[in-house]
């Protein structure tokens, strides 16, 4: 008989923004949350990249957040989508602990983490039957097309670990989203993406080009003019807009890293921005973070013409999923936003769902005080 | 012929009541399994035929043999396969139920062309995949053919059938939604009216009802159980009788009668609804029970009667106090039986 050697244990330590980005060009991609620029572009939190060491050599990798506690020198360390480990490995003590005795070190009294695991995908065409089906009132009522039982298990150890997973309510919690859409783009052609959108999204993007609109992308200067748009629609569909200074922030922190890192899209019919979007690429995943557009000429669909432009580029840059990011769980018609669930599943992707974000307290009375804090907050 | 522990059925009103719910119940497949609740399930499935029915349903692979010999249709299957059953009979006429991915993969190897149905776990929490599950289920279904898929729902409010018309619409739109090929749906336990809702609600599914008890046993005016009284003796208050030499708590007669733990007397089904206070009025009933009797299923005299001691193997010793008739040696008394756990010597179509 032979027996493996056991593991080394691994170390978790701070690493520079530079060896955090060197690791992260080697894996085929994490979250734009958990690049070294985030924590840039988050500046009311303070950052930090850390790295897990097997003996020298780095094996994973993590952007945390950390949120000071009113009046007192102790933090609630954040790892949106994060961190970068092997999670379907196994044995994920050996990746978890060594990461609560680090980020103990430096004042948290909690971790919270949004595990980059997939445990389950619906295919547009599901999701669609769904939707007229009155009885499947949400995702989880609905057959998945894919599961993950590997996933799913990471859920047990994360549990048995003293994780406990954040409540959401319809598939948001007050994080990251647990429901997401994205469209697959590995072994793809533009012909085949096109193909699989439904037949609105493909006379939309016709009509679209037939009316002249034409996509550019702009510069850090455009950024005001996306964001008048922006703002129009913050407006109009009743959510508080984030600053210009914001994007601008945004924009300097993820061009600096990478010069495409960040891509605004600017939609223009005769000379009148119709739609403006923002694009956020890391390696092998391409998401759309902020769209907007004016209530003027929706008819030349300029959201479906810009949206094909991210698309088509995402593809050229080799990605193999184009992003849209989160949806709520709900199927329900009645629900107003199952209107944006319709808008994405034209694209013919998939709805995907994570693990979701899990919480470990350190210090029990601090975290609750804290969770009941942020509660009041809302 | 008389002389035992028997069933009468009035074949006229029985077969009535069987062509009314078969009628009544498009799609219905009848079950037939373990005693043929009590009727035998040669019987039942001689009556399937009769009644022109195309498929039947059995318990246990064990029960398949004899069902294909004495049922020229299709025989499905309740209890899922499983890899570790060393006597599963394959044959174009059995339909396998299917509960697990690694179960559908590995008859898929064994058996390519088998017949099966998928059947979905419900609040039931018995056998069947989950509903995220359906997709891997069909990804390793080869050369199966998916005849169906089926849901067993748990008994409704009071133990009877109904109240799962929830789940039983839930599972409806999830087959419709999941990459399961089919348009087939066996169900269990729903009401005549939920099985018609199901169908309004679901036009394009063949909702397909399973039924045992409603179906064999929903007349029981048309079936009589009798036991034969074997002997009787006059006892004395104090006098040890039987196996265990119990003295009688008073003056009375011994009746020995056919019908013991062979037949299914004396044993005892798990009650459903034992709480606490069914409990407590047990306890307060005393009498003989308190002194270690126990009630038995033979009625005589128009009263239920107690034990005199535990049921033999094939008869049972019954005390009747002084002071009541004593039917004669040779006629017989009314048993109450639970048919799914009686074993008759004699089964009398009459």
């Amino acid at each position: 008989m032979t027996s493996a050697p056991l593991p080394a244990r691994l170390r978790v330590r701070t690493i520079s923004g530079s060896q955090h980005l060197d690791f992260i060009r080697s894996r085929p991609s994490v979250s734009f949350l958990q690049t070294p620029a985030w924590a840039v572009v988050k500046s009311e939190w303070r950052g930090e990249s850390i790295g897990w060491f097997d003996g020298d050599r780095i094996v994973g990798a993590a952007l945390v957040l950390y949120r000071k506690v009113p009046r007192l020198k102790r933090y609630l360390a954040y790892l949106p989508e994060g961190p970068d480990i092997d999670w379907l490995g196994g044995d994920l003590e050996r990746w978890l602990d060594p990461l609560r005795v680090h980020l103990k070190d430096q004042g948290a009294f909690g971790i919270r983490m949004g595990p980059p695991v997939v445990t389950r995908r619906w295919h547009a065409g599901t999701i669609k039957q769904a939707i007229a089906d009155p009885v499947l009132a949400t995702l989880s009522d609905v057959p998945a097309d894919v599961n993950d039982d590997t996933a799913l298990a990471v859920a047990t150890s994360l549990t048995r670990l003293g994780w406990k997973e954040l409540p959401t309510e319809g598939g948001f919690s007050a994080g990251q989203p647990k429901f997401n859409f994205q469209v697959p783009l590995a072994g793809r052609t533009e012909e085949d993406v096109l193909a699989g959108m439904n037949q609105l999204w493909r006379r939309n993007i016709k009509k679209a080009a037939k009316a002249g609109v034409e996509v550019e992308a702009g510069t850090r200067d455009d950024l005001a003019e996306f964001h008048r748009v922006y703002a129009e629609t913050a407006e109009r569909d009743h959510f508080t807009p984030r600053p210009l200074s914001y994007f601008e922030r945004m924009w300097d922190a993820l061009t600096a890293e990478e010069p495409d890192r960040l891509v605004l899209y600017l939609a223009r019919h005769e000379g009148d921005l119709v739609a403006a979007t923002t694009m956020v690429r890391v390696g092998e995943h391409a998401w759309y973070s902020y769209g907007a557009s004016t209530t003027a000429k929706r008819d030349v669909r300029g959201s479906n013409a810009i949206q094909w432009q991210m698309m088509r580029d995402a593809l050229a840059a080799g990605a193999t999923t184009y992003d849209m990011r989160g949806i709520t769980e709900t199927l329900d018609p009645a629900d107003s936003h199952v209107g944006l669930i319709q808008f994405k599943v034209g694209t013919g992707g998939e709805a995907v769902e994570y693990l979701g974000e899990w919480d470990l307290p350190i210090n029990r009375a601090l975290h609750l005080g804290f969770t009941a804090y942020m509660r009041r907050r809302g | 012929m008389s002389g035992g522990f028997e069933l009468d059925v009035d074949a006229e009103r029985w077969r009535r009541h069987l062509t009314t719910v078969v009628e009544a119940t498009p799609g219905i497949v009848p079950v037939v399994k373990g005693n043929g609740y009590g009727l035998g399930r040669d019987l039942l499935a001689a009556e399937s035929t009769r009644l022109g029915l195309g498929t039947i349903a059995v318990g246990t692979y064990r029960e398949v043999p004899e069902a294909l010999a004495a049922f020229g249709g299709d025989v499905m299957v309740l209890t899922p396969w499983r890899p570790f059953f060393d006597h599963v009979v394959l044959d174009d006429r059995v339909i396998h139920t299917m509960s697990r991915v690694e179960d559908i993969a590995a008859l898929a190897a064994a058996a390519p062309g088998a017949r099966v149905l998928l059947e979905g776990e419900t609040s039931m929490a018995r056998h069947g995949l989950d509903r995220h599950e359906l997709a891997a289920a069909v990804g390793v279904l080869g050369d199966l053919q998916v005849e169906g898929f089926a849901i067993h729902l748990p008994l409704g409010p009071n133990g009877r059938a109904g109240g799962n018309f929830a789940e039983a619409q839930s599972w409806a739109a999830v087959l419709e939604a999941s990459q399961v090929e089919t348009t087939t749906l066996y169900v269990s336990h729903l009401t005549a009216a939920e099985l018609t809702a199901l169908r309004t609600h679901r036009p394009n599914l063949d909702v397909r009802p399973r039924i045992g008890t409603s179906l064999w046993l929903g007349d029981l005016g048309a079936l009589s159980v009798h036991a034969t009284v074997l002997d009787a003796h006059l006892v004395a208050r104090g006098e040890r009788i039987g196996y265990r030499q119990k003295p009688m708590p008073r003056d009375g007669t011994l009746l020995v009668i056919a019908g013991g733990t062979s037949h299914g007397i004396g044993l005892e089904a798990p009650k459903a609804s034992s709480g606490a206070v069914q409990r407590g009025k047990l306890l307060a009933k005393g009498g003989l029970e308190a002194a270690g009797f126990s009630l038995s299923p033979f009625t005589i005299a128009g009263k239920q009667r107690w034990f005199a001691e535990p049921p033999h193997m094939q008869a049972s010793m019954i005390f009747l106090p002084a002071g009541s008739t004593a039917p004669e040696v040779g006629t017989d008394v009314d048993v109450a039986v639970r048919f799914t756990t009686a074993t008759f010597d004699a089964v009398n179509l009459r």
